[in-house]
């Protein structure tokens, strides 16, 4: 029985982190040069 | 505005929602077109008639004798594709649903004997993104990867379309085979153009792989993601919690090529902003322009397949949906 409630308890905390981390956190950083222009001039032909 | 071709003729509008309306205004001030026929639902396709004057009147789709935009709810636009068809009409589809985009490219036998295209996904995601994929496949000799992402919607089906996308199972295609995973996953964070900027993506049910795929088959990777924020990605499994939008604010498309030019490997990165409905309207109405003008040949695809990229970004630009590119490291 004791090790059915640590297994429980043990699942709920892992679900728990799992959970967090999937809403929180960010796919990746931003680039850190550069930036968009218009398509213009060789770049449309 | 530009001529595309010297033919003329009847197009019908079937569903006159966000992007629909924006279409039928576009094909109403062309030059290809002599009369625009407008269905729907409800008082919108009246009201629309009024708006757009005497080039505009209600009809049913099959009278038109040119081609039939199918705008309205994605449900219900395999069946009239069909007949339209089967009537000798070229057909331009506005759905974003995956099972949508498969069900009119299998149109595509009956449309080669009929002689007429069948343009699945046109509009902004997938459509434009299909057009700026085929325009920076120009740029390099081989392409390897595609990398397709969205920000935003268009009317209330769209943001439907949307929050349903991320709910079910994905399909992209990963080193010669489907790979389904689960939507809402695979967290990437995807720089739109300016002023949208970053923002994280998820995997979603969307056709831009279908279609991209059908157009480079050689590519080994192709992907879509579509931004959401906490909230959508928590109740995406739950029916919509508030009624949508008339209409989403601005949106935002990005497509990333990967490839070889001069045999190094290079990225090519190419964006638009605009609000989804105004710029899905848009390449709809200029798309039913050229196939009226009898400029795909008969079959059933995507832009990606078949279109001219440099002469419709040019035409796409004159009616103020510019293509940006961004430069530096991604």
């Amino acid at each position: 029985m004791t090790l059915l409630r640590r297994a429980i308890a043990a699942l709920g905390v892992a679900a728990v982190i799992a959970g967090a981390l999937r809403v929180r956190g960010t796919g990746g950083t931003p680039p850190q040069s550069g930036g968009w222009r218009e398509l213009q001039g060789p770049e449309l032909k | 505005m530009t001529v595309v071709g010297q033919r003329t003729a009847t197009v019908a509008v079937a569903g006159v929602g966000a992007t629909g309306a924006r279409a039928a205004r576009q094909l109403v001030g062309c030059a290809e077109v002599d009369e625009v026929l407008l269905s729907g639902h409800g008082e919108r396709p009246a009201a629309m008639r009024r708006s757009l004057g005497d080039r505009a009147s209600l009809a049913d789709p099959l009278d038109a004798t040119g081609a039939v935009v199918l705008a309205g709810a994605t449900s219900s636009q395999l069946e009239l594709a069909r007949k339209a068809v089967q009537a000798g009409l070229h057909v331009v589809s506005t759905s974003d649903a995956v099972d949508d985009v498969v069900a009119l490219l299998d149109l595509h036998d009956l449309a080669v004997a009929r002689g007429v295209s069948v343009v699945a996904g046109a509009a902004f995601a997938p459509g434009l993104t299909c057009v700026l994929a085929r325009h920076l496949r120009g740029w390099l000799d081989t392409v390897e990867e595609i990398h397709v992402a969205r920000f935003g919607t268009g009317g209330p089906a769209c943001a439907r379309q949307h929050h349903d996308a991320l709910s079910t199972r994905t399909a992209d295609w990963r080193d010669g085979e489907w790979s389904r995973r689960q939507a809402g996953s695979g967290r990437e964070l995807c720089v739109f153009p300016d002023p949208v900027g970053s923002i994280d993506c998820y995997r979603a049910a969307l056709p831009d792989p279908v279609l991209l795929h059908r157009a480079f088959p050689e590519a080994e990777r192709i992907t879509a993601r579509q931004a959401a924020n906490r909230r959508q990605r928590l109740t995406a499994w739950l029916p919509m919690l508030r009624r949508p939008h008339p209409e989403g604010r601005i949106g935002a498309v990005r497509v990333e090529v990967r490839g070889r030019r001069d045999g190094v490997c290079v990225t090519e990165v190419a964006g638009v902003i605009d609000r989804p409905a105004v710029a899905a309207g848009a390449v709809a109405g200029l798309t039913v322009r050229h196939a009226v003008a009898d400029a795909f040949v008969p079959g059933a695809y995507g832009l990606a397949s078949v279109v001219d990229s440099t002469a419709f970004l040019h035409e796409l630009a004159a009616v103020g949906v510019r293509a940006a590119v961004f430069v530096g490291s991604t």
